[in-house]
């Protein structure tokens, strides 16, 4: 049977941490693509429409804003798994 | 008993934050997809309506300020992972 | 937002309001004595600006290209943006006179100005819509008292 010393846990589970965030930062596709679809689909409308231009910016900075949380959680989650473990 | 000397130690820990920062880099690819993306579209709405160019411009110009920041979330990852 | 119509404008506005809303990290980090955070911020805003200044420069260009190489010319763009973030952070990282995270808040500044405006932009709309509807409700009344 093969036992390992407390240095040998520690140092697997700080190296799978460090690992685990760089895999959840990969999230960061996600939010990136949105918002640039979200900016192509609001130049269309403003070319269809030019007098409702102000209402098309403000939801189309609202939207993005709102779709950008997503990567702001892969962020909070890659922070705590590198300070805390 | 497995026992690892502090050199070993250093290298296992070393060489994963290398890999994952590598990882989290591939995240600078969806910014650049989205900006392509708006960036033809712009192209075919100014063909359509040459008078609105200017609200086009900056139509573009806010999508790009708020979409390139998620790509910058990544780079801080990396360079924090690799750096210490 | 009104000068949405002028792209130059628009900039001048976008920094204006950007650097007045950094009045408030550059006073605290003035007042808790740390000068690495307001070198590193300032480094941040500078790069910033410079940048959104560029962005405009290609926009304006890949504007009069066919649509597909439009796409890819931006995306080009976007990754020796992406190159100079990362030479920036790497050198704020590497000096010790530079705050590493204070720096990447200032390459955010610009983000969060743009999105605290059009909140505000939504609730002063909000705003006068309902002021708009109270005064046809009131004036629908005194018509009715008339009546």
């Amino acid at each position: 049977m093969v036992e390992f010393s407390p240095e040998v846990i520690d140092t697997v589970i700080r190296a799978a941490a460090l690992l685990g965030a760089g895999f959840a930062m990969i999230a960061g596709i996600g939010p990136g693509i949105g918002q640039g679809y979200a900016a192509g689909k609001a130049v269309e409308s403003v070319a269809r429409d030019p007098e409702a231009r102000g209402n098309i910016i403000t939801t189309m900075l609202l939207g993005q804003a709102v779709a950008e949380s997503t990567g702001i959680y892969s962020l909070v989650i890659a922070i705590v798994l590198i300070f805390t473990i | 008993m497995v026992e690892f000397s502090p050199e070993t130690i250093e290298m296992v820990i070393r060489s994963v934050s290398v890999i994952a920062a590598g990882l989290a880099l591939i995240a600078g690819i969806g910014p650049g997809v989205g900006m392509g993306f708006a960036a033809g579209k712009a192209t075919s709405a100014v063909r359509r309506q040459p008078e609105a160019r200017g609200s086009i411009v900056t139509t573009m110009l806010l999508g790009q300020i708020i979409s390139g920041s998620t790509g910058i979330y990544s780079l801080v990852i990396a360079i924090y992972l690799v750096f210490t | 937002m009104k000068y949405i119509n002028d792209p130059n404008r628009m900039q001048i506005e976008i920094i204006k309001r950007t650097y007045m809303l950094s009045i408030i990290p550059i006073v605290y980090a003035l007042i808790a004595g740390e000068f690495e955070t307001l070198l590193g911020f300032i480094l941040g805003l500078i790069i910033s600006t410079l940048l959104l200044r560029l962005r405009v420069l290609n926009i304006e260009r890949s504007l009069d290209m066919p649509e597909g190489k439009a796409d890819t010319f931006i995306r080009n763009r976007y990754f020796i943006e992406y190159l100079i973030y990362f030479a920036v952070l790497v050198v704020a990282k590497r000096n010790p006179s530079l705050n590493f995270l204070a720096t990447a808040v200032g390459l955010f500044m610009m983000k969060f100005t743009v999105i605290i405006w059009a909140i505000f932009d939504m609730a002063k709309g909000g705003l006068q819509n309902k002021l708009k509807d109270y005064k046809d409700l009131k004036e629908d009344k005194y018509e009715k008292g008339g009546q």
